[in-house]
């Protein structure tokens, strides 16, 4: 399982946002370069289409490969309630025959993106992954040296951690009380829900780099 | 300083001339030894007031010297007690001088030398020097006028000061006001304006169908050929013999729902169709043939995953020995599955969770017969309804959400799938299941027959009475994630609901409990047949 949450910001305020990060995490950022591909079954396999996301993390010196399977957002009443999206998620590193292995599944390519940005990996309350990345497109197939962005000039911000059906109000609590620190630059919601950019983000930036890097 | 450095002389005239008071006037000398004693103390203090005066004198040096912060709250309270010390000599100076009072009587060789000092009223030179310097500059332009337009002009002078400051104040207080005001209130926010917001807006929506759906991102399929070089990470991945990966873009023929509601579906859709084939062969009125492939079937999945655990392994033998018992059910299994298939013929057209919704609760309908006359083997016909109800218990729970209930029926649930897991045996959870549909007095009967265990019953009642059925398919497997994952957030709702609901003995001595217990769900609309073999489901919950 894990909890998500989904933002944008500006890409003129995501210097600022890192800056910020850096101060909240106490961690350095790590870069992000992954080309992400979205497989789904064709009809005949199953009844309904299921999908994998194969990642291969290109910023390593060899290229690693992850699968990963979503599953659907936790539903209920009790889920309208958080913030946080919670749901299922499995995980785990495939060597790089995966892609051939699914395809020879019956799986095909539905679309694939390319994710360039940062992250940063952290513990407080729980293991939270910050990213900030420009997601990028393909024109032609597989082609991640001319990837375009999706939308120039807008990025998306991803807090995301890991939970398990035991702790997870837990980690939606750590999540949330993190997201109030971006609060100034940027909101966060589930994803799929819109929340436009916020006011305050370029005041806020603006005094975040001022500072020359010092915190908030 | 120089006020003390005047009461110090002051003090020492004063105490020349108490000796020389002590010599004119004869009653002075008593008070006069009084005084001396305070003058001594009066004059200890003086100096150590001086002391600490130029001690702050001191650090402020420092303070200016090095570049320092002063600190000043310390500053203020060294002064402050400074100030204090000086108030209190100054006071005891006044109750003491009053002695000092002169009014020599009698002028003679010794007073005369001393009295003129005493008498006058001039200042001393220094202070005198400086209270004319500063007249001089005051009156500067006005010494030609008269002494009245000088007046005047001073007092103009007063009044415009006076008036700079009153502004000044004002002034003070307005900007006070504003800082605090912005600081508290959200007046002030910058704003973005509309065209801008709505760009962003539309970018932002992009870029979000984009991550999560993919929208936007997917090539069409003619232009699915991998033409360039491949990046690094793909060369060895991809072999360029495999081919253009084609993908039709009938993209409708993929579910874009969320992946859970599509497992759901194709496990429901399964159990359906099982379910379904199933009843197609019993409704045959063939005779006990029927009944054995009705039971085959369901139980050709009892290994797979999908069904429940291990209890499902041995039925094969009671199957055997237990046929007469299913030959005379038979009949009225058939009409129920007649009943079953019509219904799910229905089904078919309402919107899919509403289907879920029904099929379980058929399902569970068709398993209630089974409970009462096959009391010792129940496994068999719960193969059926566990089987569907397992895939639907996901959708179930969104579905039900859906329409609206409350967190109550899912805290019941979670309650029951931790005791139905702990305990893992399906005749609890198809006791349970017919537990939760309708009651009978058929069922309850029934349900007084069988007795897996007694520990459990009462917690199943428990979550039986106080919400509706369509939780019992959420609570058969842990795989189920959304009871799963509710657990721990509903613990407290569900304590309190147990409160709410009494806890039920021991259901072999309460089946008067059990029919209490049934009388909320007796009342609510689902129920209002008494016959369960007639029981429509109802539409949404």
């Amino acid at each position: 399982m894990e909890c998500v949450v989904q933002g944008i910001i500006e890409t003129q305020h995501v210097e600022a946002l890192e800056i910020l990060l850096q101060g909240l995490c106490g961690v350095h950022k790590q870069s992000l370069r992954i080309h992400e591909l979205c497989l789904k079954s064709v009809p005949n396999l199953g009844l309904v289409a299921s999908e994998i996301r194969l990642l291969c993390d290109l910023e390593q010196p060899e290229p690693t490969w992850t699968v990963r399977h979503v599953g659907g957002p936790m539903r209920g009443a009790g889920a309208e309630q958080i913030s946080v999206l919670v749901r299922p998620m499995l995980e785990s590193k495939v060597n790089k025959n995966a892609l051939r292995l699914f395809n020879g599944l019956g799986y095909k390519l539905d679309h694939e993106q390319l994710r360039v940005g940062f992250a940063f990996h952290f513990q407080r309350g729980a293991q939270i992954t910050v990213t900030i990345s420009s997601i990028n497109k393909m024109l032609k197939l597989h082609a991640t040296d001319e990837a375009l962005p999706v939308t120039p000039g807008i990025q998306l911000v991803e807090v995301t951690a890991p939970a398990s059906s035991e702790n997870y109000t837990e980690v939606v609590a750590s999540v949330s009380s993190f997201c109030e620190y971006l609060a100034p630059l940027l909101h966060l919601s589930k994803p799929g829900v819109s929340t436009g950019v916020v006011p305050t983000a370029a005041a806020a930036a603006a005094s975040l780099m001022s500072d020359g890097g010092g915190t908030k | 300083m120089e006020g003390v450095v005047v009461g110090q002389d002051q003090q020492q005239q004063q105490q020349q001339q108490q000796q020389q008071a002590g010599r004119v006037m004869v009653e002075g000398l008593n008070p006069a030894v009084q005084q001396q004693l305070n003058l001594e103390s009066v004059k200890t203090r003086a100096v150590s007031l001086f002391k600490a005066i130029s001690r702050i004198l001191e650090e402020f040096d420092a303070i200016a010297r090095t570049n320092a912060l002063p600190k000043w709250q310390d500053i203020l309270g060294q002064f402050s007690m400074v100030n204090l010390e000086l108030y209190n000599i100054v006071e005891d100076i006044k109750k003491v001088s009053k002695a000092f009072v002169v009014h020599p009587k009698n002028v003679n060789a010794e007073n005369a030398a001393i009295l003129p000092v005493m008498l006058s009223s001039k200042l001393l030179p220094e202070m005198e020097v400086e209270d004319n310097v500063k007249r001089e500059q005051l009156l500067h332009s006005m010494q030609n006028l008269s002494v009245a337009s000088q007046i005047e002009k001073l007092k103009v002078r007063i009044d415009m000061i006076g008036a700079a400051c009153e502004s000044a104040e004002k002034v003070i207080a307005d900007t006070r006001k504003a800082y605090f005001g912005t600081r508290q209130g959200p007046t002030l926010l910058p704003t973005i304006d509309k065209a801008q917001a709505a760009k962003i807006q539309e970018q932002e929506n992009l870029l979000r169908t984009a991550v999560n759906l993919g929208e936007g991102l997917r090539i069409p399929g003619d232009q699915r050929h991998i033409t360039s070089g491949l990046p690094g990470h793909l060369v060895d991945v991809l072999a360029v013999a495999d081919g253009p990966q084609s993908f039709a873009d009938s993209s409708g023929t993929y579910l874009k729902n969320t992946p859970p509601f599509s497992s759901s579906n194709v496990n429901s859709q399964g159990a359906l169709l099982q379910v379904s084939g199933a009843l197609r062969a019993a409704a045959s009125p063939s005779g006990t043939t029927s009944f054995d492939t009705t039971t085959a079937s369901p139980l050709q999945h009892v290994n797979s995953p999908r069904s429940s655990a291990n209890m499902m392994n041995t039925p094969s033998p009671q199957q055997q020995t237990h046929q007469q018992q299913q030959q005379q059910q038979q009949q009225q299994q058939q009409q129920q599955q007649l009943q079953q298939l019509q219904q799910r013929q229905k089904m078919m057209q309402l919107p899919q969770h509403q289907q879920q919704l029904l099929a379980q609760q058929q399902l569970r309908q068709a398993s209630i017969p089974g409970l009462g006359q096959l009391h010792g083997q129940p496994q068999m016909q719960f193969s059926q309804p566990l089987g569907a109800q397992q895939f639907q218990g996901r959708q179930l729970a969104s579905g039900a959400l859906h329409h609206g209930m409350g967190q109550s029926q899912l805290n019941q649930g979670n309650q029951l799938n931790r005791h139905l897991n702990q305990f893992s045996s399906p005749m609890n959870t198809a006791l349970f299941n017919s537990a939760q549909s309708t009651p009978t007095s058929q069922m309850i009967s029934n349900m007084s027959a069988m007795m897996p265990s007694q520990t459990l019953l009462p917690r199943m009642q428990i979550g039986m009475s106080g919400g509706t059925r369509n939780l019992a398919a959420a609570n058969l497997s842990d795989q189920m994630f959304n009871m799963g994952g509710n657990n721990p957030g509903m613990m407290s709702i569900q304590q309190q609901q147990q409160q709410q609901h009494g806890t039920f003995a021991n259901m072999s001595q309460n089946t008067q409990n059990l029919q209490q217990g049934m009388m909320p769900l007796q009342n609510t609309p689902q129920q209002t047949h008494p016959s369960f073999q007639q029981q429509r489901p109802q539409g949404q919950q």
